[in-house]
């Protein structure tokens, strides 16, 4: 048997019309300052992550600390969750940095020494 | 590579734009694409087979062309919908012929058509509307002035391929745009006039 064609009411199909022509007003061309967010967090590519675990409010917070192999001091604190079980926060830490690493196994990292630190 | 079915589509409207649905033969039609009638017969097996599937098809092409509305809210993007509209009248002028036979009971295409022709009036006038909102067209003189203009496009859409025929004339697509364009064009702004001077003119003088 032969399927029978869809078909769409008449006002209905003219609503969904003026639908399409209303997109034309309400929706604008973004700027492109819009895509500056891409160059803007590009450092955050070769960044060593670090997770971090701080007791709070009687949990145990997981941050993770993405700092710049170039220059340690340009770096960005994010809180990621927080657990009541120490353990489960920290394998919570574990995994979450090593989704948000760029390599897993943490061959990118930052020293101290790179801080110059003057010591006199 | 086209497949058969496809083969015989094609060819099955190339022969019905040429001598008419009814007068077209099985033999004809296997003939223009160099294939048996038995082999014709195992892809349709009749007649009706075939031209069911013309309709359907043709019914297909004519949505492709109404989803092609307001891509873009210029002028021009009209403009490449009735490209469109005239390369679909222009290759399927057979199927017009078919409504003006006397007492023929509406079928299920003619429903379907009934439906297609009814959608396209309505983005007519819708493109109108957005037209005249975007102040490229002057407001409507009179309540329902636009509803009758795009009536008069509608048929000029449909008919000017047939009414060139008819005249012996030529029917070209540059003339074919100008002449829907000519029934908006009194109707346009300054702004609108200068859009159409802009973007549409140069690609009606190709």
């Amino acid at each position: 048997m032969r399927k029978k064609p869809f078909s769409i009411d008449q006002a209905a199909y003219a609503n969904l019309l003026a639908g399409i022509n209303n997109l034309h007003f309400t929706e604008r061309k973004g700027n492109l300052s819009d895509f500056h967010l891409y160059s803007n967090d590009q450092w955050l590519a070769d960044t060593a992550v670090i997770e971090q675990l701080t007791r709070s409010k009687g949990e145990w917070q997981v941050d993770l600390l993405f700092a710049s192999i170039y220059n340690p001091l340009k770096f960005l604190k994010r809180h990621i969750t927080s657990h009541v079980c120490p353990k489960r926060a920290a394998q919570q830490a574990h995994f979450m940095r090593r989704l948000a690493a760029k390599d897993q196994r943490g061959t990118l990292t930052v020293s101290a020494d790179q801080l110059n630190p003057c010591l006199n | 590579m086209l497949s058969t079915k496809q083969r015989i589509l094609n060819a099955s409207v190339k022969l019905f734009n040429e001598y008419g649905v009814d007068a077209v033969r099985l033999q004809q039609i296997a003939e223009e694409i160099g294939i048996s009638v038995g082999n014709l017969a195992y892809h349709y097996k009749s007649k009706d087979a075939i031209i069911e599937s013309v309709y359907e098809q043709v019914i297909d092409e004519f949505s492709h062309i109404f989803r092609q509305y307001l891509q873009s809210p210029e002028l021009a993007d009209f403009d490449q919908q009735l490209s469109l509209y005239y390369q679909f009248f222009q290759a399927n002028q057979f199927y017009l012929a078919e409504f003006f036979k006397a007492s023929t009971t509406p079928g299920d295409h003619t429903v379907a058509w009934q439906q297609a022709v009814n959608k396209m009036l309505l983005q007519l006038r819708s493109w109108l509307l957005f037209h005249q909102q975007r102040e490229v067209l002057k407001p409507e003189p009179t309540p329902g002035f636009y509803d009758q203009l795009a009536q008069s496009l509608w048929m000029s859409l449909v008919f000017s391929p047939i009414f060139n025929t008819m005249r012996g004339l030529h029917s070209t697509e540059t003339s074919y745009k100008q002449t829907v364009w000519s029934h908006i064009r009194p109707y346009f702004t300054e702004q609108g006039l200068a859009e159409y001077q802009a973007d549409v003119v140069p690609l009606l003088s190709y």
